[in-house]
């Protein structure tokens, strides 16, 4: 920051001088207080609930009967969303910070910022009332298309080293992010088409009703996979964005050095970039993390909000978010079931916020140690 | 030798980087699959709703007969292994007749189908749709006298005249119904207010009654007209033609037909209300809604977004209680969404909204005014909600720019005040409206603290009319994503509202997506500007 010089040299006017002074101390006032503007939300929660806890006005007993089943299905949804996002979302940036073409990168990274702005109401509604369903009637299909892609696509690996050279170059690794798709677009229809072959002979065509006599399981149509899937898509550009920069971040110096001495751009990967970027990746999982576990349209449309505790991932769930959402509106202010309500919210809110805290620190230890990694070399 | 090496570069593989590799690029493949799947799905679907597709004439195996637009074919649950039997979906409107407008039908059953050209679909204020054939038009000079048998006469313009009397009428119609409206709207109002100033005004209680009894007219000789119909089973009934509000004969339009009719359902969509509990007709209130309320965040956010920017990076002692203060504003903008919908309804809401209704309307209470949600308050909690995204991009704009161009203007005598405006912030203008684009997309996009703060499954009303005070900041509104929410979760018919949700998803998306890519060219052109900028 630079200080203007404090003594006024001869040609400044007192007008300015004391417009300066005016808009100085405004602009001090206005910033104070739009930061307190927006710290307040902690202290309003606080306040609401607080009181209320140490008068006793809400029990131990009331609190851990009417929260838990929140809070569980709060950390289910959230987990099953970080299966799905976390592997996703890492394979991802790995990719496009190591091997992929500085061309396609550079159209690929917005087009995952674009996902990462749809809105949630749109993806709860195509899993909730579109995905749900479609899944319900193609239950082995679904399965097998979760099995055949990571399959699919060593497939495309193994096939690839035993192409010839031209055609290698003509489908290289750093454009795979690409040309994978349609092979995979492939792949997922035939499997499709194969499913109901599949059932009839190893489920005796009715999966579901195998679940139920073999297994035990019950099926429900909007289950935690699903609210994982839409939750994991809604996740995963933001942990890819975040881990994608901790990754391309790492001085080059430290890569050159392993890939001159002999090794491949995965062992370089593997044993010294991600080693050095592995603070900044935790804390994209971190704030991915936070995010799923606030995330609110999404499990209200997917997850059928039966405020059930099951660890089955085929049943559903109800989650903090998704009730307060439907019950505070109708809450008497101050009843006992508004300050509970509440109190989901202070949770919340410490929970995103210490999380993304301890993200930030352990991000910022990290880029002063990329510099001081930088430097020495 | 030379080219033996250069051959050997060039065959020379470098070894092979096992399968972590592949399995990473599949990653970024399959989200890119995901993401364009779900774009497509909505598109398709979306733009769908509005094509005027085909209807066509089943007769079953049992004799029965019924007109249809084909949905969607799914596998019968087979209970004989896979038989391969396929059951169709058909939308067959009528719900007045029948009590019900889908039939699904196992494709075996079918012994013909066809697309005859005379089938006549109707879009009615009541009852939904109609599918069938047009009988005659009765009109009310010619009481009885059919102005050309349409019926199954059949042949190559089976009940054309019939039918163009039909479109006469209609837009005859059409047209007494834009001026009952327009009277309705524009005129009324502005008398009634005007009683209610003044009750004992002679000169304008006329005024209104002639207008009241033009109205009157004017609905009356709307409903001198009907039509006569009968499904294609054989009943009949008689509409007045102002129920019809669109006509159209599927079968016989030509593709240019086709694409014209698109775009005025298109076009319809766009600037319609809902009707039939917001499954039919179209979204304009929830587009004003959501567009007057980014708008109305837009305005709070912008200057006290720079405001705190410009104070934490320029003005602030940058020590570690700035920095912390810099972290927690940072960190805000993941806290989730409903977090900020329950501040918004206990702090705005239930308490400064409540307090304004205690000082100022007291005389309305207890239906409350203020202190309940509103669009006050709904773009207050998004500009709170949004404050950290405008804070965090202008101060990385301010960052970006190289201190020697403030050193340079203090240095010719310029106070800080006019170092700020002319020489930082007009260099610092496309990383605000970078963050500006974000807010605004962030916003309009987010539904969770709206159900908490002031949305609206049906609000009649805009929230901006001739009335004074013009814009009225505690009516509660409709808003797109909302819309979405409500009208695919809450209705009684999800199958009827599908395509409005799918279509309403689509103009979501599209507004959201546009948003983005502005924001997207914007940050690259900063990048570009101040990049060129720190090298001198």
């Amino acid at each position: 920051m630079i200080k203007p010089l404090s003594a006024a040299p001869s040609t400044r006017s007192p007008r300015r001088h004391l417009l300066d002074r005016l808009a100085t101390g405004l602009i001090v006032a206005g910033g104070i207080g739009v930061i307190l503007a927006v710290l307040a939300i902690g202290a309003f929660l606080a306040i609401e609930v607080v009181p209320a806890l140490f008068s006793g006005a809400l029990s131990q007993a009331q609190i851990t009967l009417s929260l838990s089943p929140l809070a569980w299905g709060t950390l289910k949804a959230a987990f099953w969303a970080l299966v799905f996002a976390v592997p996703m979302a890492l394979g991802a940036a790995i990719h496009s910070s190591v091997y992929m073409s500085p061309r396609l990168r550079s159209r690929v990274k917005p087009t995952l910022e674009l996902m990462e702005a749809l809105p949630g109401v749109v993806i709860g509604f195509v899993a909730g009332l579109v995905l749900a369903p479609w899944v319900e009637r193609h239950l082995t299909g679904a399965f097998a298309l979760l099995l055949v892609m990571p399959l699919g696509i060593l497939m495309a690996g193994g096939v690839w080293r035993l192409m010839s050279p031209a055609l290698r170059q003509r489908l290289p690794l750093a454009w795979a992010g690409l040309w994978l798709v349609p092979w995979l677009g492939m792949l997922g229809l035939a499997s499709l088409e194969l499913a109901p072959w599949l059932e009839a002979w190893l489920f005796a065509g009715d999966l579901r009703g195998w679940l139920d006599t073999e297994l035990g399981i019950d099926y429900a149509s909007r289950n935690a996979l699903i609210v994982g899937l839409a939750m994991g898509f809604a996740v995963m550009p933001s942990v890819y964005a975040l881990a994608e920069d901790a990754l391309s971040g790492v001085p080059s110096s430290l890569g050159e050095g392993a890939q001159a001495m002999g090794a491949t751009r995965w062992q370089t990967l593997w044993k010294v970039v991600l080693p050095a970027a592995a603070p900044g990746v935790f804390a994209a999982v971190m704030i991915g993390a936070g995010r799923a576990v606030g995330e609110t349209m999404i499990v209200l449309m997917v997850s059928g909000n039966a405020a059930v505790m099951s660890l089955s991932p085929l049943e559903g769930m109800r989650s903090m978010a998704a009730g307060i959402a439907i019950e505070l509106p109708e809450a008497v202010p101050g009843s006992d079931s508004y300050q509970l309500l509440i109190l989901a919210a202070l949770l919340l809110f410490l929970f995103t916020f210490l999380v993304n805290t301890l993200a930030e620190v352990v991000r910022s230890r990290l880029r002063r140690r990329y510099r001081r990694l930088g430097d020495v070399s | 030798m030379s080219l033996a090496a250069v051959t050997g570069f060039r065959t020379w593989q470098p070894r092979g980087e096992g399968p972590w590799a592949w399995l990473a690029a599949g990653s970024v493949a399959l989200s890119l699959l995901l993401l364009a799947g779900l774009l497509t799905l909505i598109a398709v679907r979306g733009l769908g709703h509005f094509w005027p597709a085909s209807v066509s004439l089943v007769e079953l195996d049992d004799g029965q007969v019924f007109a249809g637009r084909a949905v969607r074919e799914l596998p019968l649950p087979a209970a004989d292994g896979a038989g391969g039997a396929r059951e169709r979906l058909y939308f067959t409107g009528n719900r007045d007749l029948d009590g019900h407008v889908w039939q699904w039908v196992a494709v075996a059953r079918i012994t013909a189908s066809e697309l005859p050209r005379e089938l006549v679909v109707l879009e009615r204020s009541r009852h939904g749709d109609f599918i069938g054939r047009l009988v005659e038009v009765v009109t009310a000079g010619q009481q009885g006298t059919s102005v050309g048998e349409g019926g199954r006469g059949g042949g190559d313009g089976g009940g054309t005249a019939t039918w163009t009397t039909l479109q006469e009428r209609l837009s005859a119609v059409d047209a007494l119904r834009a001026e009952r409206d327009e009277l309705q709207q524009r005129v009324i109002p502005p008398l009634v207010r005007r009683l209610e100033n003044d009750p004992g005004d002679r000169a304008t209680q006329r005024r209104l009654a002639e207008t009241n009894e033009r109205i009157r007219g004017l609905q009356e000789s709307m409903q001198t007209d009907a039509a006569v119909l009968e499904s294609v089973d054989g009943r009949r009934i008689v509409l007045t033609l102002d129920e019809v509000l669109r006509s159209w004969r599927p079968n016989a339009m030509s593709l240019p037909e086709k694409l014209g009719a698109w775009g005025r359902g298109v076009g319809r969509f766009l600037s319609e209300g809902p009707r039939a509990a917001n499954t039919a007709g179209g979204v304009w209130p929830a587009i004003f809604g959501t567009v007057l309320m980014v708008m109305l965040m837009s305005l709070l956010v912008a200057p006290f977004g720079v405001l705190a920017a410009v104070y934490l990076n320029e003005v602030a002692h940058q020590g570690r209680l700035t920095n912390w203060v810099r972290i927690a504003v940072r960190n805000l903008a993941g806290v989730p969404s409903i977090v900020y919908g329950v501040f918004g309804l206990g702090v705005f809401v239930y308490g400064i909204g409540g307090s304004i209704d205690e000082w100022f309307f007291s005389d309305e209470l207890p239906s409350p005014t203020f202190g309940t949600g509103g669009l006050l308050w709904a773009s207050l909690t998004l500009a709170l909600l949004t404050l950290p995204v405008v804070i965090v991009a202008t101060e990385e704009g301010l960052v970006r720019i190289p201190d020697h161009q403030r050193e340079g203007a203090l240095a010719l005598g310029a106070t800080r005040l006019e170092m700020l405006t002319r020489v930082v912030l007009p260099m610092a203008v496309p990383a605000m409206l970078t963050g500006m684009i974000l807010a605004v997309a962030r916003a309009a996009g987010e539904v969770a603290p709206l159900m908490l703060v002031g949305v609206a499954k049906l609000a009649p009303q805009v929230p901006m009319d001739g009335e004074f005070p013009f814009l009225h900041l505690e009516r509660k509104f409709m808003h797109l994503g909302y819309h979405v929410y409500d009208t695919a979760f809450h209705g009684d018919d999800i199958q009827a509202a599908m395509p409005v949700v799918y279509a309403t998803a689509l103009l979501l998306v599209l507004v959201v997506v546009v948003l983005n890519l502005t924001a997207i060219f914007l940050r690259h052109y900063v990048r570009a500007r101040h990049g060129a900028l720190s090298r001198h």
